[in-house]
């Protein structure tokens, strides 16, 4: 009933701005409003109803109700309510006032609808592109239904470069990436540095934009995109898997059943106790203590193999379908899993008992990338970095999905909102994993992996869903549609908010601790790239232009 | 420097021990449900083109030389190892190998061409048997995916008038 709560608040605020308003079930809210109160709503709702901001999405309706159509998601935690404020907009020139300066953890967002939706969020202060490469031409909107998935503009000019920000007086420039910043991945950090002080950063990234939404759209079918939507994160894979597959769940109203939803909380949490346990050891790596890195990625092994004996593969599942699983927990895989989950737990205690009062680490994390609750609050930040700054909130018990609801687990939470609390609320989540694993194997009853889908999907319909990632919220929003594929599907992967951050968790700091202050939020580049984008890098020092390395490709492809 | 910290951790170091494999000397091996290279058997598959339609990466390529024989074509490029082939055939002839060592100098080692003789069951599409609607085959009649660039033809236009061949490179047929 708080649902309906909430919506009796923005209808006293609001009135008949509210056009229309859609309350699938308690723990759903859709409200179509008018474009002129879009910023007040979202304003009201963010701030005196202290909701917390998830998404802007930018969508082109305009071959199905001529319109283009704005949705700006917000998560309701301790409601168990996840909002979503949709307004449409005129087909040409579609334009919305930003929310960023009373919603700042929007400023990315909006910018990627302007670059792929082609919505001009108005009196944004910061426009620069975001997502698009640099040789893009303007006015072309690569997310819009008439932009076909495998055009290439005829204007695309791969000489362009991108212009960097003038640097703020007194300070020199340290470029940090973009290759492999942290961890193997793509990202560019410019970093204005007084002496040894970091003062700011300009961020550039994108670079491994692989047009997934798009693909998902035009291209592949249902049950095609949990397949590839894995393929979005190396390491929380299965997490967008289910993420999506629930998001169709719920536009549609279908229910898999209890056996599925404890496999896939079974899976969700393999890869969270492998996720955690890479990360420290990476974070350990980071700061030069390789003991610990070798340490914990040995105690990671086990997972790895039992994973690849369920589900045939170590690290993508390739679990979901709509409706259900496909790999079975059997007893034989239940003892063994059982099995490596109390090796796991006793080698890890072990470790943690050492590790907790290592004043070398501790040396190098206490105090450092340090973030509170008004960043968390304003930059939307989420998972173990929220938590380590003493903010409660876990999608697991916020907005229960799969089947956690039906185990009990705590919430870790630190105060410190330093790297070193964001190491200890992930080695002591690992613990919470194995106790949930360990319920879902006691109460999982027998029954079918699949409910049936009868007929062709539902068109139009809207679904969000929001897993917990080992590194935050995964958010996912879908629209069905025609064809036998989602009409709009968007991705927020938790390193999307979590980024963001990273130039105020960083301001003032010493330049050494950038690494660890990047690495402590998990970063995940591919996760917040998603689509495809062909980048240079800039300046003297390439070696290779892009026209030369796709002649190399290709030659490479003629060789075959 | 924290003394004991430190002690306990060498603990953990020697209690382990060496647990690196001599790989590729020695390679650990695969349970019997690993997914690895799809293995295609000319002798059971029947053209259905199930597969084809339900590959994620679009791997696999069906192209119709002339009414009784039928070319499919696994590029083994972008495949995912997803297993979704070998799931819906309904005559069980992908299997998923153990084979995971697939780097090779020519694609062609990965690479697998079927010619199958198509000879009831032609063009009507129905020999596939979907679990639901979202595995429905998306092209009936003859399928003619471009095998020499590796692209799924989603429409023919020779087959359903009135929808053009969009999404894709257009097919011209008398």
């Amino acid at each position: 009933m708080v649902a309906r709560d909430r919506l009796e608040q923005l209808r006293g605020k609001f009135g008949s701005a509210i056009q229309r308003v859609d309350l699938p079930g308690d723990s759903r809210l859709f409200v179509f409003v008018e474009p002129s109160v879009v910023k007040n709503i979202c304003q009201y709702i963010f701030r005196d109803l202290d909701a917390r901001y998830v998404i802007s999405i930018g969508i082109d309706d305009r071959p199905f109700s001529g319109n283009f159509m704005v949705a700006h998601n917000f998560a309701f935690d301790e409601d168990h309510l996840l909002c979503s404020v949709l307004t449409y907009l005129p087909s040409n020139n579609p334009k919305i006032d930003s929310i960023s300066d009373v919603v700042p953890a929007a400023n990315w967002a909006e910018r990627e609808m302007r670059d792929l939706v082609g919505i001009e969020p108005v009196g944004h202060r910061y426009l620069k592109r975001l997502v698009l490469p640099d040789g893009w031409p303007e006015g072309e909107h690569p997310l819009r239904k008439d932009f076909s998935w495998d055009h290439v503009p005829k204007e695309f000019n791969d000489e362009r470069e991108f212009t960097f920000d003038e640097p703020p007086e007194g300070c020199t420039v340290v470029p940090f990436g973009p290759f492999h910043p942290t961890l193997d991945e793509p990202a560019h950090f410019r970093l204005y540095v007084e002496g040894e002080m970091v003062r700011g950063c300009e961020y550039r990234g994108f670079m491994a934009h692989r047009g997934i939404e798009k693909m998902a759209e035009s291209v592949l079918g249902y049950n095609d995109i949990p397949m590839l939507a894995e393929r979005i994160c190396g390491i929380c894979g299965c997490v967008h898997s289910v993420a999506y597959v629930q998001a169709v769940e719920s536009a549609v109203a279908l229910k898999p059943p209890p056996r599925a939803e404890y496999i896939r909380t079974i899976m969700l949490e393999i890869e969270r106790l492998h996720s955690h346990l890479l990360w420290v050891g990476l974070a350990c790596h980071i700061v030069g203590f390789d003991t610990l890195f070798m340490q914990s990625f040995r105690i990671r092994e086990p997972i790895m193999w039992i994973a690849e004996k369920i589900s045939g593969n170590r690290k993508t599942y390739a679990l979901c379908v709509i409706g259900g699983v496909r790999w079975d927990i059997t007893p034989v895989l239940k003892s063994e899993l059982r099995q490596v989950l109390d090796k796991l737990e006793a080698e890890w205690r072990e470790v943690v008992a050492a590790v907790s009062k290592d004043k070398n680490i501790q040396k190098r994390t206490v105090g450092v990338g340090l973030t509170n609750r008004d960043l968390v609050k304003n930059a939307g930040l989420v998972g173990p970095v929220a938590r380590a700054a003493g903010v409660d909130i876990d999608c697991r018990r916020d907005h229960p999905y799969a089947a956690y609801d039906r185990v009990e687990f705590d919430v870790i939470t630190a105060g410190g909102g330093d790297v070193w609390s964001r190491l200890l609320v992930r080695m002591s989540e690992v613990f919470e994993s194995i106790r949930i694993i360990r319920q879902c194997l006691e109460r999982m009853d027998d029954g079918p992996l699949q409910s049936p889908v009868d007929g062709e999907l539902p068109v139009g319909r809207m679904g969000l869903s929001s897993v917990e990632a080992p590194r935050g919220e995964s958010h996912h929003f879908v629209i069905t549609g025609e064809n036998n594929r989602p009409r709009r599907w968007r991705v927020r992967a938790p390193t999307y908010q979590n980024l963001q951050a990273v130039p105020m968790m960083i301001k003032d700091q010493q330049i050494a601790d950038m690494t660890i202050s990047l690495g402590s939020i998990d970063p995940c580049f591919s996760c917040t790239d998603r689509l495809e984008t062909i980048d240079l890098r800039s300046g003297a020092t390439r070696v290779w232009s892009q026209r030369e390395l796709l002649e190399l490709a290709r030659a490479k492809e003629v060789r075959r | 420097m924290s003394v004991s910290s430190k002690l306990k951790e060498t603990l953990v170091c020697l209690k382990a021990g060496r647990v690196t494999l001599p790989y590729p000397a020695q390679a650990r091996p695969v349970p019997e449900k690993f997914r690895g290279r799809p293995i295609f058997d000319v002798t059971k598959c029947t053209g259905c083109a199930g597969c084809a339609n339900n590959c994620p990466a679009r791997e696999i390529l069906v192209f119709d030389i002339c009414q009784e024989i039928r070319v499919l074509e696994y590029s083994g490029l972008r495949c995912t190892y997803c297993g979704r082939c070998a799931d819906l055939c309904p005559e069980k002839a992908i299997t998923l190998s153990h084979d995971f060592e697939t780097g090779t100098d020519s694609i062609h080692d990965n690479q697998q061409r079927l010619e199958i003789f198509m000879s009831t069951c032609q063009r009507c599409g129905r020999c596939f048997e979907e679990p639901s609607a979202l595995e429905e085959l998306k092209m009936k009649g003859y399928r003619l995916d471009d095998l020499a660039n590796d692209r799924w033809v989603f429409r023919s236009r020779s087959y359903l008038e009135g929808e053009p061949a969009v999404e894709d490179i257009p097919i011209e047929m008398d």
